[in-house]
């Protein structure tokens, strides 16, 4: 018999980083499988993580494949899962199944320049494959990140992003104006008409809230971006990870197997239902 | 394999066949359904069409994946629970109900191969029974694809001749199933073969309802999605899951930790049947939901048989029982929605 | 005797004055006995409308899908939804006007009286044909149905294929209306809740076999939950998530939300479901046996509901349905109730 995918893997959590805190608080952990790891994956795919008794959640890793030692999960406190790992702590164990997914397709963007656009927890899938590309820097061009939040305190991987500075460009804004901030002040389309990136042999990689991608989508558009140079990733509930539960399916296409990651050239053909 | 046997003799098989589990359909109050025979003599197969199909058997409504618990020194501990292999035969199944396995094997196979499906799959053999007359006044199998006599993914297919069965076997599960009494069971003559003939037409033509053109339908279904069809064909859905948990082709399951203890923490990972047609199947946590109303989701229901699954797999999901017609409680007619979808602004 | 072309000259006419937004009636179906709902906007289409013996159905229920549908509309139509109700039916209106779930005004009611009968059982029927179809059902004149088959037309006494709640009804004519169409005819009951006896004169042990044996069968799918005109609520036990969740709602809000009940369909679990829906049904049960109806695996969930309503009669002397203006059983305390202890 084939082998169980429902069965998690057992895995420590080694290390846990309050990113944001307040009432929608973000944590990033990093585990460690109790047992042999062979668990490989592509950027921008996902994992069923369990809290055993109170159930599963997919999340997406935010590590780069690169990184062998652990895996890396940020994850906002939601719903009945989520807010149990909140409460968890380091050495604790919890479960992973996957991964689930499709990637981005990185080894298509070769040579090319890619501009990063995140809003919100939205950093966490983009983290991995910008430091995907980041780690293999020669096979890309001008690399760029634009990301946002509401405010200073949303943003995530703050430390992270100080030390990004000194290799990328990257590009910080918040909705409302705050005393220290010396950035963009403003939503995070605003921010990527404002810093006009080129569609020249680029691609533009956005993750978000659903109403700032759409907008970030019509920014890319009106500076010249081509539907198939431009990636998201969607989320819908899900339950199996692999297919088969029917939950997450936009058209025929099932989010946790042939998602997360679609170019707008062809979510565009699926129907609206996410 | 082709064989007779007399249909005073079905008992007798029955009773050789100690090693399986039997289940045949049996009468409980007003309806039929698939139960454990207890004994041999109460076999019935002139009965209508069961509540519940072979799915209740082979995807049952509630099954432990796994069970988790922390032993003393701390330490979690994962058992995976896969179900036990004592081989079953279920006796009487409807060639739709075998052909819609066929389909949720599409579904439980693929990349990731279901263990828990597919070991009960595996260790049950089919014995079907041609449709002389149609069990329920609403059957179409004809309109997609199917017909009272499919062999599709039976093992075996049994025909009422009156006094006796005759028997065609197409898998080696089958013959083994004939092998174990034959002294049961004789070959056929060629009055047999001609009763067989004849009685295959008759069927197909005692079935009254149909879909016209159910071939034209997934193409115009893509380009309804945003239709106000659905609204309308919705108006007097109440949202309860009667079409989709009685349907055999629908597959949607949930996987919930039922926990018996929560420190030390002891309890099963537990998968049990989901339904689209209720509104919490696709809400986020986040209390969006991207199937926001009955028309959203009864639109999901039927471009999943008649659009995403024909994308998928090129084979309609509905295999023509009628069990989610006849049992709606508002009598939403799902061939009367194709067929207004087939014909809408035209 | 109901004349259907009074009901339709009336739903006609409502609508031609624009009286009401559309009306809520029965139409025949492409598949089966019992009429199916119709939502009737044009007055050429009251065409459609039928009354017959097999009009089953409580259309009550749909006042919540209109009143959903009103609360997402930024201006919404404030005019009444036309309704045609039976008795039973009509006490459901009372109980969702006591509860404020809608108001006087939000609907125009279309009663019609059973008069002297009521509507069939199917599974009856079928028993009384021995497998012969039956195409159609009407009134007869003589408190009868009259049965087309293929073999042609047959006269069945009423009484021997009426609804078992028919049969205890004790307003068999709307008790709230705006037209009434047929009369109020004077019927005696004997026992309104005789049906109960097969199952309270049990022995203990044996009433929880029978009821173990049907409760094991459900397969919660929640049809008698979702065809109930009081299952209305916008957060139910059994869900999985609470609908009234917004973007703002706090993650422990929604991580705390009590798991009453598992998904899995066993014995303990289906019977808090089902127990818990009949005691929420306390004293706001009219008696419109749907959820019987309704139930794919036969359940007698009709019973559990009927014996709470004794019990709130004998107790309490309290009718559901009758006065919409009446305090609600389970938050009213009156001195003559028994049990001093709450004093």
């Amino acid at each position: 018999m084939d082998h169980n995918t429902y069965i998690p893997k057992l895995a420590k959590i080694i290390e846990i980083k309050e990113e944001v805190g307040g009432a929608r608080p973000i944590k990033t952990f990093r585990t460690q499988f109790l047992n042999v790891n062979d668990f490989s994956f592509r950027s921008g795919q996902c994992a069923m993580l369990s809290v055993f008794g109170r159930g599963e959640s997919m999340i997406s890793i935010s590590s780069s494949p690169l990184m062998k030692d652990y895996l890396q999960f940020s994850i906002l406190k939601m719903g009945r899962v989520t807010s149990s790992l909140h409460e968890m702590q380091v050495g604790d164990v919890i479960g992973i199944r996957g991964p689930y997914g499709n990637s981005f397709p990185v080894e298509d963007w070769k040579g090319k320049n890619i501009i990063f656009i995140g809003g919100g927890i939205g950093l966490a899938p983009i983290w991995s494959v910008l430091n995907t590309a980041l780690g293999k820097k020669g096979d890309y061009r001008d690399l760029m990140l634009i990301y946002g939040a509401r405010t200073s305190k949303d943003l995530v991987f703050k430390e992270e992003l100080e030390e990004l500075k000194k290799k990328m460009p990257v590009h910080l804004s918040i909705d409302v104006e705050e005393p220290e901030w010396k950035e963009f002040v403003g939503f995070v389309p605003q921010n990527v008409t404002d810093k006009n990136p080129s569609p020249k042999n680029a691609i533009a990689v956005t993750c978000g809230p659903p109403i700032m991608i759409k907008f970030v989508i019509k920014a890319l558009e009106e500076l010249g971006f081509k539907d198939e140079q431009i990636y998201t990733t969607v989320e819908n509930k899900m339950k199996c990870g692999i297919g088969k539960c029917g939950r997450c399916n936009i058209g025929f296409h099932y989010v946790c197997k042939d998602g997360p990651v679609y170019s707008w050239a062809e979510l565009k053909k699926l129907p609206q239902e996410y | 394999m082709e064989k007779v046997l007399l249909k005073k003799a079905l008992p007798q098989w029955v009773k050789k066949l100690e090693s399986y589990t039997i289940y045949s359909p049996q009468e409980e109050g007003d309806f039929w359904n698939y139960e454990v025979i207890k004994n041999a003599e109460i076999i019935d197969l002139d009965y209508l069409n069961t509540v519940l199909s072979p799915k209740k058997i082979i995807f049952p409504q509630r099954e432990v994946l796994f069970e988790f618990s922390t032993s003393n020194e701390d330490e979690l501990k994962v058992k995976e629970i896969l179900p036990e292999e004592r081989p079953a035969v279920i006796f009487g199944v409807r060639p739709c109900d075998g052909k819609a396995l066929t389909l949720t094997d599409k579904v439980f196979g693929g990349d990731f191969k279901d263990p828990y499906y597919w070991k009960r799959r595996n260790s049950t053999t089919l014995v079907g029974l041609t449709c002389n007359t149609p069990p329920s006044s609403n059957c179409f199998c004809l309109s997609v694809d199917g017909s009272p006599h499919s062999k599709e993914g039976l093992d075996i297919l049994m025909t009422d001749l009156g006094d006796k069965y005759y028997a065609e076997s197409f898998t080696k599960k089958g013959d083994e199933l004939l092998n174990s009494a034959k002294a049961l069971f004789k070959s056929p003559t060629a009055k047999d073969k001609k009763d067989l003939e004849k009685i295959k037409a008759e069927s197909k033509k005692k079935i009254k309802r149909q879909i016209k053109a159910t071939e034209k339908i997934p193409a115009k279904l893509k380009d309804m999605f945003a239709s106000p069809f659905w609204d309308d064909e919705s108006l007097s859905c109440i949202r309860c899951g009667i079409c989709t948990y009685l349907c055999p082709t629908c597959h949607c399951f949930d996987m919930n930790d039922e926990v018996t203890s929560s420190s030390p923490i002891k309890g099963e990972r537990v998968r049990t049947w989901d339904n689209c047609q209720f509104p919490d199947f696709t809400m986020h946590s986040s209390g969006h939901n991207p199937r926001p109303d009955k028309a959203s989701r009864l639109r999901q229901r039927i471009l999943h048989k008649f659009q995403y699954f024909v994308e998928l797999y090129k084979n309609y999901q509905c295999i023509g029982c009628g069990r989610c017609i006849s049992k709606c409680p508002v009598g939403i007619d799902i061939i009367e929605v194709l067929e207004k979808a087939r014909d809408y602004g035209s | 005797m109901v004349n259907l072309e009074e009901l339709k000259k009336e739903a006609s006419q409502i609508l031609k004055e624009g009286k009401v937004k559309y009306i809520i009636g029965l139409q025949s179906s492409s598949n089966g006995l019992l009429p199916v709902p119709a939502f009737i906007k044009n007055p050429e289409d009251v065409e459609k409308l039928v009354w017959n013996p097999a009009c089953v159905y409580n259309l009550t229920l749909f006042l919540r899908d209109e009143k959903r549908r009103k609360a997402k509309e930024k201006e919404p139509d404030e005019k009444p939804v036309g309704i045609i109700v039976k008795g039973c039916d009509s006490r459901a209106i009372n109980v969702l006007l006591q509860e404020e779930f809608i108001k006087r005004d939000d609907v125009y009611i279309l009663g019609i009286s059973c008069e002297n009968t009521g509507v069939l059982d199917e599974k009856k029927l079928a028993k009384k044909l021995k497998g012969k179809k039956a195409e159609k059902v009407e009134f007869g004149e003589k408190d009868d149905f009259v049965i087309t088959t293929e073999d042609g037309k047959i006269k069945i006494a009423a009484q021997e294929v009426l609804s078992e709640r028919c049969l205890e009804c004790k307003a068999h004519f709307p008790v709230i209306y705006d037209v009434l169409i047929g009369e109020k005819t004077k019927r005696n009951i004997e026992n309104p809740f005789k049906s109960l006896e097969r199952i309270e004169s049990l022995p203990p042990e044996e009433r929880w076999k029978f009821w173990k044996e049907q409760i094991d069968k459900c397969i919660r799918c929640y049809a008698c939950r979702s065809v109930c005109p009081m299952c209305y609520c916008d957060e139910c036990v059994v869900d999985t998530i609470s609908f009234v969740v917004t973007p703002d709602t706090p993650a422990e809000e929604k991580a705390q939300k009590i798991k009453w009940l598992e998904k899995s369909p066993v014995s303990s679990e289906n019977f808090v479901y089902h127990f818990v829906r009949a005691i929420h049904l306390t004293g706001r049960c009219i008696d419109c046996g749907e959820c019987e109806r309704v139930c794919p695996l036969d359940i007698p969930i009709r019973f559990l509901n009927k014996k709470l309503e004794k019990e709130a009669k004998e107790l309490f002397d309290y009718e559901a349905g009758f006065d919409p203006d009446q305090p609600s059983l389970v938050s009213s305390f009156k001195d003559e109730d028994p049990e001093d202890f709450i004093r």
